[in-house]
Protein backbone atom coordinates (compact mmCIF):
# COMPACT_ATOMS: atom_id res chain seq x y z
CA UNK A 1 0.00 0.00 0.00
CA UNK A 2 1.32 3.61 -1.04
CA UNK A 3 2.24 5.73 2.54
CA UNK A 4 3.64 2.43 4.43
CA UNK A 5 6.60 4.07 5.81
CA UNK A 6 5.52 7.69 5.66
CA UNK A 7 3.55 8.84 7.98
CA UNK A 8 1.49 12.31 8.16
CA UNK A 9 3.74 14.66 10.10
CA UNK A 10 3.01 15.98 13.41
CA UNK A 11 5.44 17.20 15.02
CA UNK A 12 6.94 20.67 14.95
CA UNK A 13 10.31 21.22 14.20
CA UNK A 14 12.55 24.26 15.72
CA UNK A 15 15.88 24.67 16.24
CA UNK A 16 19.10 25.39 14.41
CA UNK A 17 19.11 22.13 12.98
CA UNK A 18 15.88 22.07 11.26
CA UNK A 19 17.18 26.28 10.51
CA UNK A 20 20.02 24.97 8.26
CA UNK A 21 18.37 21.93 6.37
CA UNK A 22 15.91 24.46 5.52
CA UNK A 23 18.26 26.69 4.58
CA UNK A 24 20.07 24.18 2.53
CA UNK A 25 17.00 23.15 1.15
CA UNK A 26 15.42 25.91 0.00
CA UNK A 27 18.90 27.03 -1.53
CA UNK A 28 18.70 23.59 -3.66
CA UNK A 29 15.20 24.35 -4.77
CA UNK A 30 16.33 28.05 -5.73
CA UNK A 31 19.31 27.22 -7.87
CA UNK A 32 17.54 24.25 -9.22
CA UNK A 33 14.41 25.92 -10.18
CA UNK A 34 16.43 28.85 -11.43
CA UNK A 35 18.65 26.54 -13.29
CA UNK A 36 17.73 27.17 -17.20
CA UNK A 37 17.95 30.98 -16.17
CA UNK A 38 20.67 31.01 -13.90
CA UNK A 39 23.54 31.52 -16.91
CA UNK A 40 21.73 33.74 -18.92
CA UNK A 41 21.13 36.39 -15.48
CA UNK A 42 25.07 36.10 -15.18
CA UNK A 43 25.88 36.44 -18.87
CA UNK A 44 23.56 39.44 -18.91
CA UNK A 45 25.03 41.08 -15.56
CA UNK A 46 28.32 40.44 -17.33
CA UNK A 47 27.63 42.12 -20.35
CA UNK A 48 25.62 45.26 -18.39
CA UNK A 49 29.00 45.70 -16.26
CA UNK A 50 31.83 45.14 -18.57
CA UNK A 51 29.75 47.08 -21.66
CA UNK A 52 29.95 49.85 -19.20
CA UNK A 53 33.62 50.25 -18.40
CA UNK A 54 34.55 49.06 -21.68
CA UNK A 55 32.24 51.44 -23.50
CA UNK A 56 33.24 54.79 -21.33
CA UNK A 57 36.56 54.01 -22.01
CA UNK A 58 36.39 54.55 -25.52
CA UNK A 59 35.09 58.11 -25.08
CA UNK A 60 39.14 58.97 -23.91
CA UNK A 61 41.94 58.69 -26.07
CA UNK A 62 43.76 58.20 -22.98
CA UNK A 63 42.58 57.27 -19.60
CA UNK A 64 44.95 57.67 -16.50
CA UNK A 65 45.52 54.60 -14.33
CA UNK A 66 43.75 55.89 -11.52
CA UNK A 67 40.89 56.57 -13.72
CA UNK A 68 41.15 53.38 -15.33
CA UNK A 69 40.99 52.05 -11.85
CA UNK A 70 37.71 53.71 -10.38
CA UNK A 71 36.03 52.63 -13.52
CA UNK A 72 36.80 49.37 -13.74
CA UNK A 73 36.43 48.47 -10.13
CA UNK A 74 33.40 50.69 -10.45
CA UNK A 75 31.60 48.59 -13.12
CA UNK A 76 32.50 45.29 -11.32
CA UNK A 77 30.68 46.86 -8.41
CA UNK A 78 27.65 47.75 -9.83
CA UNK A 79 27.50 44.05 -11.42
CA UNK A 80 27.46 42.93 -8.05
CA UNK A 81 25.03 45.64 -6.66
CA UNK A 82 22.45 45.05 -9.79
CA UNK A 83 22.22 41.89 -8.48
CA UNK A 84 20.55 42.31 -5.69
CA UNK A 85 18.83 45.67 -6.08
CA UNK A 86 17.36 45.12 -9.76
CA UNK A 87 17.22 41.16 -10.39
CA UNK A 88 15.88 40.47 -6.81
CA UNK A 89 13.14 42.21 -6.71
CA UNK A 90 12.57 41.12 -10.77
CA UNK A 91 12.79 37.59 -9.86
CA UNK A 92 9.98 37.85 -6.63
CA UNK A 93 7.47 39.99 -9.00
CA UNK A 94 7.64 37.45 -11.72
CA UNK A 95 7.08 34.73 -9.23
CA UNK A 96 3.99 36.97 -8.25
CA UNK A 97 2.96 37.62 -11.97
CA UNK A 98 3.07 33.53 -12.06
CA UNK A 99 0.97 32.67 -9.42
CA UNK A 100 3.70 30.35 -7.47
CA UNK A 101 4.29 32.98 -5.12
CA UNK A 102 2.14 31.87 -2.28
CA UNK A 103 3.77 28.02 -2.87
CA UNK A 104 6.97 28.94 -1.92
CA UNK A 105 6.56 30.68 1.05
CA UNK A 106 4.04 28.24 1.88
CA UNK A 107 6.43 26.02 2.67
CA UNK A 108 7.27 24.54 5.61
CA UNK A 109 10.79 26.67 6.13
CA UNK A 110 11.13 29.16 8.60
CA UNK A 111 11.02 32.27 6.72
CA UNK A 112 14.50 33.60 7.87
CA UNK A 113 16.19 30.69 6.46
CA UNK A 114 13.64 31.00 2.97
CA UNK A 115 15.35 34.69 2.95
CA UNK A 116 18.66 33.82 3.52
CA UNK A 117 18.93 31.09 0.53
CA UNK A 118 17.02 33.84 -1.46
CA UNK A 119 20.42 36.08 -0.69
CA UNK A 120 22.95 33.09 -0.99
CA UNK A 121 21.24 32.77 -4.32
CA UNK A 122 22.06 36.18 -5.54
CA UNK A 123 25.00 35.77 -4.56
CA UNK A 124 25.23 32.73 -7.24
CA UNK A 125 24.25 35.37 -9.59
CA UNK A 126 26.26 38.68 -8.66
CA UNK A 127 29.46 37.21 -7.80
CA UNK A 128 30.56 35.63 -11.14
CA UNK A 129 29.27 38.57 -12.76
CA UNK A 130 31.37 41.08 -10.57
CA UNK A 131 34.26 38.52 -11.04
CA UNK A 132 33.92 38.74 -15.02
CA UNK A 133 33.50 42.27 -15.04
CA UNK A 134 36.60 42.81 -13.37
CA UNK A 135 38.52 40.96 -15.39
CA UNK A 136 37.71 42.25 -18.55
CA UNK A 137 38.01 45.68 -17.17
CA UNK A 138 41.79 44.61 -16.45
CA UNK A 139 42.06 42.84 -19.78
CA UNK A 140 41.10 46.25 -21.53
CA UNK A 141 42.02 48.66 -18.93
CA UNK A 142 45.19 47.13 -17.60
CA UNK A 143 44.41 47.96 -14.06
CA UNK A 144 46.23 48.07 -10.99
CA UNK A 145 44.32 46.43 -8.03
CA UNK A 146 45.58 44.41 -5.46
CA UNK A 147 42.85 42.38 -3.47
CA UNK A 148 42.74 41.83 0.34
CA UNK A 149 41.17 40.22 2.78
CA UNK A 150 38.76 42.62 3.39
CA UNK A 151 37.43 41.89 -0.11
CA UNK A 152 35.15 38.89 1.42
CA UNK A 153 33.47 40.85 4.08
CA UNK A 154 32.91 43.85 1.82
CA UNK A 155 31.15 41.68 -1.30
CA UNK A 156 29.27 40.08 1.12
CA UNK A 157 27.47 43.16 3.01
CA UNK A 158 27.19 44.62 -0.34
CA UNK A 159 25.40 42.11 -1.66
CA UNK A 160 23.24 41.31 1.58
CA UNK A 161 22.25 44.80 1.93
CA UNK A 162 21.32 45.26 -2.21
CA UNK A 163 19.12 41.69 -2.13
CA UNK A 164 17.94 42.73 1.07
CA UNK A 165 16.50 46.54 -0.12
CA UNK A 166 15.19 44.95 -3.51
CA UNK A 167 13.26 41.69 -1.67
CA UNK A 168 11.94 44.35 0.73
CA UNK A 169 10.23 46.43 -2.24
CA UNK A 170 9.53 43.45 -4.26
CA UNK A 171 7.30 41.82 -1.21
CA UNK A 172 5.50 45.12 -0.21
CA UNK A 173 3.98 45.84 -3.06
CA UNK A 174 1.26 44.10 -4.44
CA UNK A 175 1.30 45.33 -8.47
CA UNK A 176 4.29 43.88 -9.83
CA UNK A 177 4.43 46.46 -12.50
CA UNK A 178 5.15 49.02 -10.09
CA UNK A 179 7.76 46.50 -8.94
CA UNK A 180 9.37 46.58 -11.79
CA UNK A 181 9.25 49.75 -12.52
CA UNK A 182 11.18 51.12 -9.62
CA UNK A 183 13.99 47.78 -10.06
CA UNK A 184 14.20 50.22 -13.82
CA UNK A 185 14.62 53.16 -11.90
CA UNK A 186 17.65 51.56 -9.22
CA UNK A 187 19.15 50.62 -12.33
CA UNK A 188 19.05 53.72 -13.88
CA UNK A 189 19.68 55.68 -10.92
CA UNK A 190 22.15 53.12 -10.38
CA UNK A 191 23.97 53.06 -13.35
CA UNK A 192 24.09 56.59 -13.73
CA UNK A 193 23.86 59.09 -10.94
CA UNK A 194 25.67 57.09 -8.44
CA UNK A 195 29.00 57.94 -7.71
CA UNK A 196 30.58 54.28 -8.24
CA UNK A 197 32.36 54.65 -11.57
CA UNK A 198 33.47 58.66 -10.64
CA UNK A 199 34.49 60.07 -7.51
CA UNK A 200 31.58 61.65 -5.35
CA UNK A 201 32.98 65.03 -5.36
CA UNK A 202 32.37 65.05 -8.93
CA UNK A 203 28.18 65.46 -7.95
CA UNK A 204 26.53 68.22 -7.60
CA UNK A 205 26.92 69.13 -3.63
CA UNK A 206 23.12 68.36 -3.09
CA UNK A 207 23.28 64.88 -4.79
CA UNK A 208 26.54 64.14 -3.29
CA UNK A 209 25.03 64.71 0.64
CA UNK A 210 22.10 62.79 -0.64
CA UNK A 211 24.71 59.64 -1.49
CA UNK A 212 26.32 59.80 1.78
CA UNK A 213 23.20 58.69 3.51
CA UNK A 214 21.98 56.18 0.97
CA UNK A 215 23.78 52.95 0.83
CA UNK A 216 25.07 52.51 -2.70
CA UNK A 217 27.84 55.19 -2.90
CA UNK A 218 29.23 53.43 0.27
CA UNK A 219 29.07 49.85 -1.23
CA UNK A 220 30.96 50.98 -3.64
CA UNK A 221 33.28 52.54 -1.23
CA UNK A 222 33.76 49.37 0.84
CA UNK A 223 34.10 47.21 -2.49
CA UNK A 224 36.78 48.91 -4.02
CA UNK A 225 38.75 49.28 -0.41
CA UNK A 226 38.71 45.66 -0.83
CA UNK A 227 40.20 45.62 -3.95
CA UNK A 228 42.00 47.76 -4.23
CA UNK A 229 44.30 49.81 -0.87
CA UNK A 230 42.57 47.57 1.79
CA UNK A 231 41.06 49.26 4.88
CA UNK A 232 41.83 52.55 4.57
CA UNK A 233 40.92 55.17 6.75
CA UNK A 234 37.24 56.40 6.31
CA UNK A 235 36.47 53.04 5.34
CA UNK A 236 34.86 52.42 8.59
CA UNK A 237 32.12 55.45 8.68
CA UNK A 238 30.92 53.49 5.09
CA UNK A 239 30.91 49.97 6.28
CA UNK A 240 29.25 51.33 9.17
CA UNK A 241 26.35 53.32 6.87
CA UNK A 242 25.96 49.84 4.76
CA UNK A 243 25.65 47.61 7.75
CA UNK A 244 22.63 49.83 9.03
CA UNK A 245 21.11 49.84 6.34
CA UNK A 246 21.55 46.21 6.02
CA UNK A 247 20.18 46.13 9.50
CA UNK A 248 17.39 48.17 8.04
CA UNK A 249 16.23 45.88 5.16
CA UNK A 250 16.55 42.77 6.98
CA UNK A 251 13.74 44.59 9.34
CA UNK A 252 12.00 45.58 6.41
CA UNK A 253 11.89 42.02 4.62
CA UNK A 254 10.69 40.28 7.99
CA UNK A 255 8.10 42.44 7.97
CA UNK A 256 6.57 42.20 4.41
CA UNK A 257 7.86 38.85 3.82
CA UNK A 258 5.54 36.30 2.96
CA UNK A 259 3.01 39.16 5.07
CA UNK A 260 -0.51 38.16 6.14
CA UNK A 261 -2.78 40.37 4.58
CA UNK B 1 -2.18 14.77 23.77
CA UNK B 2 -3.08 16.64 21.01
CA UNK B 3 -6.43 15.16 19.26
CA UNK B 4 -5.72 17.00 15.83
CA UNK B 5 -9.26 17.84 15.34
CA UNK B 6 -9.39 20.85 13.15
CA UNK B 7 -11.76 23.70 14.13
CA UNK B 8 -12.68 27.05 12.52
CA UNK B 9 -14.57 29.26 14.87
CA UNK B 10 -16.10 32.58 13.24
CA UNK B 11 -13.53 33.13 10.90
CA UNK B 12 -14.48 36.56 9.33
CA UNK B 13 -12.45 38.34 6.68
CA UNK B 14 -13.30 41.64 5.22
CA UNK B 15 -12.32 44.60 2.88
CA UNK B 16 -13.09 47.72 1.87
CA UNK B 17 -13.86 49.01 5.54
CA UNK B 18 -16.02 45.82 6.26
CA UNK B 19 -18.25 46.78 2.86
CA UNK B 20 -17.23 43.33 1.12
CA UNK B 21 -16.58 39.68 2.83
CA UNK B 22 -14.08 37.68 1.47
CA UNK B 23 -15.46 34.99 4.38
CA UNK B 24 -18.23 35.50 7.40
CA UNK B 25 -18.09 33.66 10.24
CA UNK B 26 -17.17 30.19 9.04
CA UNK B 27 -17.34 27.64 11.53
CA UNK B 28 -16.08 24.35 10.49
CA UNK B 29 -15.00 21.20 12.81
CA UNK B 30 -12.70 18.22 10.16
CA UNK B 31 -11.71 15.38 11.83
CA UNK B 32 -8.66 13.07 11.29
CA UNK B 33 -9.14 10.63 8.04
CA UNK B 34 -11.95 12.66 6.99
CA UNK B 35 -12.37 14.54 3.66
CA UNK B 36 -13.94 17.59 3.53
CA UNK B 37 -15.29 19.35 0.49
CA UNK B 38 -15.38 23.27 0.18
CA UNK B 39 -17.48 23.91 -2.29
CA UNK B 40 -18.53 27.00 -3.86
CA UNK B 41 -18.95 29.09 -7.27
CA UNK B 42 -15.92 31.01 -7.70
CA UNK B 43 -15.16 34.25 -5.92
CA UNK B 44 -17.39 32.51 -3.17
CA UNK B 45 -14.98 32.70 -0.78
CA UNK B 46 -13.07 29.04 -0.69
CA UNK B 47 -9.70 29.85 -1.41
CA UNK B 48 -9.45 32.75 1.13
CA UNK B 49 -10.47 30.35 3.33
CA UNK B 50 -7.87 27.58 3.07
CA UNK B 51 -5.02 30.23 2.53
CA UNK B 52 -5.92 31.71 6.32
CA UNK B 53 -5.21 27.96 7.33
CA UNK B 54 -1.86 27.98 5.79
CA UNK B 55 -1.36 31.24 7.08
CA UNK B 56 -1.19 33.18 3.82
CA UNK B 57 -3.78 35.37 5.03
CA UNK B 58 -5.06 36.71 8.07
CA UNK B 59 -8.44 36.53 9.43
CA UNK B 60 -9.94 39.96 11.01
CA UNK B 61 -11.70 37.97 13.56
CA UNK B 62 -12.27 34.14 14.45
CA UNK B 63 -9.96 31.42 15.35
CA UNK B 64 -8.26 28.57 13.52
CA UNK B 65 -6.79 25.84 15.57
CA UNK B 66 -5.62 22.15 14.67
CA UNK B 67 -5.21 20.06 17.86
CA UNK B 68 -3.58 22.43 20.61
CA UNK B 69 -2.14 24.77 17.85
CA UNK B 70 -3.71 27.79 17.30
CA UNK B 71 -2.87 28.35 13.67
CA UNK B 72 -3.77 32.17 13.00
CA UNK B 73 -1.34 33.16 16.53
CA UNK B 74 1.60 30.68 14.87
CA UNK B 75 1.63 30.90 11.32
CA UNK B 76 5.11 28.78 11.18
CA UNK B 77 3.17 25.53 12.67
CA UNK B 78 0.63 25.92 10.25
CA UNK B 79 2.71 25.88 7.06
CA UNK B 80 4.55 22.84 8.70
CA UNK B 81 1.43 21.03 10.04
CA UNK B 82 -1.00 21.33 6.91
CA UNK B 83 0.05 20.73 3.68
CA UNK B 84 -1.02 22.88 0.54
CA UNK B 85 -1.77 22.42 -3.25
CA UNK B 86 -2.21 25.81 -4.57
CA UNK B 87 -4.76 26.08 -7.27
CA UNK B 88 -2.25 28.37 -9.31
CA UNK B 89 0.54 26.50 -11.41
CA UNK B 90 3.72 25.01 -9.68
CA UNK B 91 6.87 26.62 -10.02
CA UNK B 92 8.77 23.67 -11.30
CA UNK B 93 9.74 24.37 -14.81
CA UNK B 94 13.31 23.96 -14.39
CA UNK B 95 12.67 20.85 -12.32
CA UNK B 96 12.71 17.24 -13.40
CA UNK B 97 9.42 15.44 -11.68
CA UNK B 98 11.60 13.28 -9.41
CA UNK B 99 13.65 16.08 -8.22
CA UNK B 100 10.75 18.12 -8.03
CA UNK B 101 8.74 15.82 -5.55
CA UNK B 102 11.98 14.46 -3.60
CA UNK B 103 13.19 17.87 -2.76
CA UNK B 104 9.45 19.25 -1.75
CA UNK B 105 9.88 16.35 -0.15
CA UNK B 106 12.69 17.03 2.21
CA UNK B 107 11.75 20.61 2.41
CA UNK B 108 9.08 19.53 4.42
CA UNK B 109 10.84 17.12 6.22
CA UNK B 110 10.61 13.89 5.40
CA UNK B 111 13.66 11.42 5.69
CA UNK B 112 15.79 10.85 2.47
CA UNK B 113 14.97 7.20 2.10
CA UNK B 114 11.10 7.72 2.66
CA UNK B 115 10.59 10.30 0.40
CA UNK B 116 12.12 8.55 -2.04
CA UNK B 117 10.06 5.59 -1.80
CA UNK B 118 6.87 7.23 -1.55
CA UNK B 119 7.65 9.59 -4.62
CA UNK B 120 8.65 5.89 -6.24
CA UNK B 121 5.15 4.68 -5.40
CA UNK B 122 3.11 7.54 -5.86
CA UNK B 123 4.49 8.05 -9.13
CA UNK B 124 3.09 4.64 -10.08
CA UNK B 125 -0.50 4.73 -8.13
CA UNK B 126 -0.94 8.15 -10.67
CA UNK B 127 0.32 6.25 -13.81
CA UNK B 128 3.03 9.07 -14.61
CA UNK B 129 6.23 6.95 -14.55
CA UNK B 130 7.03 8.10 -18.32
CA UNK B 131 7.20 11.63 -17.27
CA UNK B 132 9.38 10.78 -14.12
CA UNK B 133 12.82 12.21 -15.24
CA UNK B 134 10.65 15.10 -17.52
CA UNK B 135 11.52 18.62 -17.17
CA UNK B 136 8.21 20.81 -16.10
CA UNK B 137 8.69 22.65 -19.05
CA UNK B 138 7.79 19.73 -20.76
CA UNK B 139 4.93 18.61 -18.87
CA UNK B 140 1.05 18.67 -20.56
CA UNK B 141 -1.38 20.41 -17.58
CA UNK B 142 -3.00 17.62 -16.00
CA UNK B 143 0.51 15.95 -15.65
CA UNK B 144 2.14 18.67 -13.94
CA UNK B 145 -1.43 18.77 -11.45
CA UNK B 146 -0.48 15.45 -10.54
CA UNK B 147 3.14 16.17 -9.98
CA UNK B 148 1.96 19.19 -7.97
CA UNK B 149 -0.17 16.66 -5.82
CA UNK B 150 2.54 14.36 -5.16
CA UNK B 151 5.07 17.15 -4.34
CA UNK B 152 2.51 18.33 -1.25
CA UNK B 153 1.20 14.72 -0.04
CA UNK B 154 5.11 13.36 -0.47
CA UNK B 155 5.14 14.24 3.28
CA UNK B 156 1.38 14.97 4.28
CA UNK B 157 0.79 17.35 6.77
CA UNK B 158 -2.05 16.60 9.55
CA UNK B 159 -4.06 18.77 7.34
CA UNK B 160 -3.93 18.51 3.41
CA UNK B 161 -5.11 21.48 1.45
CA UNK B 162 -6.18 20.58 -2.12
CA UNK B 163 -7.11 23.63 -4.20
CA UNK B 164 -8.76 22.63 -7.66
CA UNK B 165 -6.62 18.79 -7.57
CA UNK B 166 -8.57 17.83 -10.67
CA UNK B 167 -8.23 20.54 -13.18
CA UNK B 168 -6.60 19.17 -16.40
CA UNK B 169 -6.28 15.62 -15.39
CA UNK B 170 -7.90 12.95 -17.20
CA UNK B 171 -10.77 10.68 -16.02
CA UNK B 172 -8.65 7.41 -15.44
CA UNK B 173 -6.33 9.86 -13.51
CA UNK B 174 -8.91 11.45 -11.54
CA UNK B 175 -10.09 8.39 -10.57
CA UNK B 176 -6.36 6.95 -9.11
CA UNK B 177 -6.22 10.82 -7.62
CA UNK B 178 -9.18 10.12 -6.14
CA UNK B 179 -7.52 7.05 -4.81
CA UNK B 180 -4.80 8.71 -3.34
CA UNK B 181 -6.92 11.42 -1.67
CA UNK B 182 -9.00 8.46 -0.08
CA UNK B 183 -5.64 7.09 1.32
CA UNK B 184 -4.46 10.35 2.45
CA UNK B 185 -7.30 10.48 4.65
CA UNK B 186 -6.11 6.57 6.04
CA UNK B 187 -3.42 7.73 7.27
CA UNK B 188 -4.77 10.09 9.70
CA UNK B 189 -4.58 13.69 7.27
CA UNK B 190 -8.01 15.84 7.56
CA UNK B 191 -8.35 16.42 3.81
CA UNK B 192 -9.97 20.05 2.62
CA UNK B 193 -10.97 20.06 -0.96
CA UNK B 194 -11.81 23.03 -2.82
CA UNK B 195 -13.86 22.89 -5.58
CA UNK B 196 -16.92 23.58 -7.70
CA UNK B 197 -17.18 20.24 -9.38
CA UNK B 198 -20.36 19.43 -7.47
CA UNK B 199 -20.71 15.87 -9.06
CA UNK B 200 -16.90 14.65 -8.57
CA UNK B 201 -17.28 15.86 -4.57
CA UNK B 202 -20.35 14.27 -3.75
CA UNK B 203 -19.16 10.63 -5.03
CA UNK B 204 -15.57 11.29 -2.58
CA UNK B 205 -16.36 13.77 -0.17
CA UNK B 206 -17.70 12.57 3.91
CA UNK B 207 -18.76 15.92 4.31
CA UNK B 208 -18.69 19.31 2.63
CA UNK B 209 -19.72 23.29 3.54
CA UNK B 210 -21.40 24.60 0.63
CA UNK B 211 -20.10 28.53 0.68
CA UNK B 212 -21.55 31.01 -0.75
CA UNK B 213 -20.67 34.74 -0.67
CA UNK B 214 -18.24 34.01 2.01
CA UNK B 215 -20.58 32.29 3.87
CA UNK B 216 -20.92 28.51 4.66
CA UNK B 217 -24.99 28.08 3.90
CA UNK B 218 -25.35 24.51 4.19
CA UNK B 219 -22.60 21.99 5.82
CA UNK B 220 -23.38 18.02 6.41
CA UNK B 221 -22.56 14.58 4.30
CA UNK B 222 -23.63 14.78 0.48
CA UNK B 223 -26.87 12.90 1.30
CA UNK B 224 -28.23 15.07 4.23
CA UNK B 225 -27.44 17.89 1.99
CA UNK B 226 -30.07 16.47 -0.56
CA UNK B 227 -33.05 15.75 2.05
CA UNK B 228 -34.91 18.30 0.90
CA UNK B 229 -34.91 16.61 -3.03
CA UNK B 230 -35.79 13.56 -1.54
CA UNK B 231 -38.89 11.46 -3.20
CA UNK B 232 -37.95 14.02 -6.14
CA UNK B 233 -36.44 13.62 -9.86
CA UNK B 234 -34.62 16.14 -12.08
CA UNK B 235 -36.07 16.65 -15.52
CA UNK B 236 -33.73 18.48 -17.31
CA UNK B 237 -34.57 20.06 -20.57
CA UNK B 238 -32.06 21.27 -23.45
CA UNK B 239 -34.13 24.33 -24.89
CA UNK B 240 -33.81 25.55 -28.74
CA UNK B 241 -31.62 28.37 -28.05
CA UNK B 242 -33.05 31.81 -28.12
CA UNK B 243 -36.42 29.79 -27.05
CA UNK B 244 -38.48 31.44 -23.96
CA UNK B 245 -38.81 29.17 -21.00
CA UNK B 246 -42.46 27.81 -21.43
CA UNK B 247 -45.24 27.63 -19.11
CA UNK B 248 -44.60 25.13 -16.19
CA UNK B 249 -47.29 22.65 -15.51
CA UNK B 250 -48.06 22.12 -11.47
CA UNK B 251 -46.13 18.73 -10.93
CA UNK B 252 -43.45 20.79 -11.54
CA UNK B 253 -42.09 21.79 -7.89
CA UNK B 254 -39.16 23.76 -8.26
CA UNK B 255 -37.07 24.84 -11.61
CA UNK B 256 -33.93 26.93 -12.79
CA UNK B 257 -32.59 28.00 -16.21
CA UNK B 258 -29.56 28.66 -17.22
CA UNK B 259 -28.43 29.41 -20.65
CA UNK B 260 -30.53 26.40 -22.45
CA UNK B 261 -30.87 24.26 -19.94
CA UNK B 262 -33.71 24.08 -18.13
CA UNK B 263 -34.24 21.90 -14.97
CA UNK B 264 -37.58 20.79 -13.46
CA UNK B 265 -38.02 19.00 -10.15
CA UNK B 266 -40.71 16.69 -10.29
CA UNK B 267 -42.07 14.38 -7.96
CA UNK B 268 -41.44 10.66 -8.53
CA UNK B 269 -44.77 9.44 -8.96
CA UNK B 270 -45.45 11.93 -11.76
CA UNK B 271 -42.66 11.01 -13.72
CA UNK B 272 -44.80 9.43 -16.70
CA UNK B 273 -46.49 12.78 -17.03
CA UNK B 274 -42.88 14.82 -16.50
CA UNK B 275 -41.83 12.76 -19.68
CA UNK B 276 -45.48 13.30 -22.03
CA UNK B 277 -44.61 17.05 -20.87
CA UNK B 278 -41.27 17.33 -22.22
CA UNK B 279 -42.36 15.26 -25.05
CA UNK B 280 -44.34 17.92 -25.74
CA UNK B 281 -42.33 20.24 -25.71
CA UNK B 282 -39.85 18.77 -28.30
CA UNK B 283 -42.76 17.80 -30.75
CA UNK B 284 -43.71 21.43 -30.33
CA UNK B 285 -39.91 22.65 -31.36
CA UNK B 286 -39.15 24.54 -28.25
CA UNK B 287 -37.13 21.96 -26.66
CA UNK B 288 -34.26 19.58 -28.66
CA UNK B 289 -34.04 16.63 -25.82
CA UNK B 290 -34.78 15.75 -22.44
CA UNK B 291 -33.29 13.58 -19.44
CA UNK B 292 -34.80 12.18 -16.55
CA UNK B 293 -32.23 11.51 -13.35
CA UNK B 294 -32.57 10.98 -10.22
CA UNK B 295 -31.43 14.55 -8.10
CA UNK B 296 -28.02 15.05 -7.16
CA UNK B 297 -26.08 16.93 -4.61
CA UNK B 298 -26.19 19.57 -7.85
CA UNK B 299 -29.79 20.14 -7.21
CA UNK B 300 -28.92 20.87 -4.06
CA UNK B 301 -25.91 23.17 -4.75
CA UNK B 302 -28.00 25.24 -7.25
CA UNK B 303 -30.80 25.59 -4.78
CA UNK B 304 -28.41 26.97 -1.77
CA UNK B 305 -25.74 29.17 -4.33
CA UNK B 306 -28.45 30.26 -7.09
CA UNK B 307 -25.34 29.17 -9.31
CA UNK B 308 -24.71 26.07 -11.75
CA UNK B 309 -22.01 23.78 -11.60
CA UNK B 310 -20.71 23.79 -15.49
CA UNK B 311 -19.48 20.32 -15.12
CA UNK B 312 -22.44 19.09 -13.30
CA UNK B 313 -24.74 20.53 -15.14
CA UNK B 314 -22.87 19.28 -18.92
CA UNK B 315 -22.75 15.70 -17.32
CA UNK B 316 -25.92 15.48 -16.62
CA UNK B 317 -26.72 16.80 -19.69
CA UNK B 318 -24.97 14.34 -22.25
Amino acid sequence: MTGARVAVLGAVRSGPSYWFESLGAMLRWYLTSMRLLLPVFVVVQMLIASGFSVGISFFFEEITSEAALFLGTGASIIALILAGVVVAPQLIASEKDAGTYDFSWSLPVPRSANVTAWVMLNAVIGIPSMVVALVIADWRLDLDFSPSWTIAPAVVLALTCGTLIGSAVAHAIDRTSITQLISQVFAFGILGFTPITYPIENLPTWLESVHRVLPFYHMGVIVRGGLTDGPGEGIWASYGIVFGWTLAAAVATALVVGRRR
Amino acid sequence: MNDWVFRAEGVTKSYDGGKTFANRDVSIEVRPGEVYGLLGPNGAGKSTFVKQIIGLLKPDTGSLHLGQHDLVADPDAARQLCSYLPQATMPIESFKVHEAVRLTGRIRGGSKSATDERCEELIDALQIREWRDTLGTKLSGGVRRLVGFIMVTVVPGRVVILDEPTNDVDPLRRRLLWEQIRLLGQMGAAVFLVTHNVLEAEKSVDRLAVISEGEVVAEGTPSSLKVADRGRLRLQLMMVPGTATPELPSMVRDHSRVGNNLMAMIDEERAGDGIAWARQAMADGLAEEYALAATTLEDAYIRLTGHISAIGAMEVAT
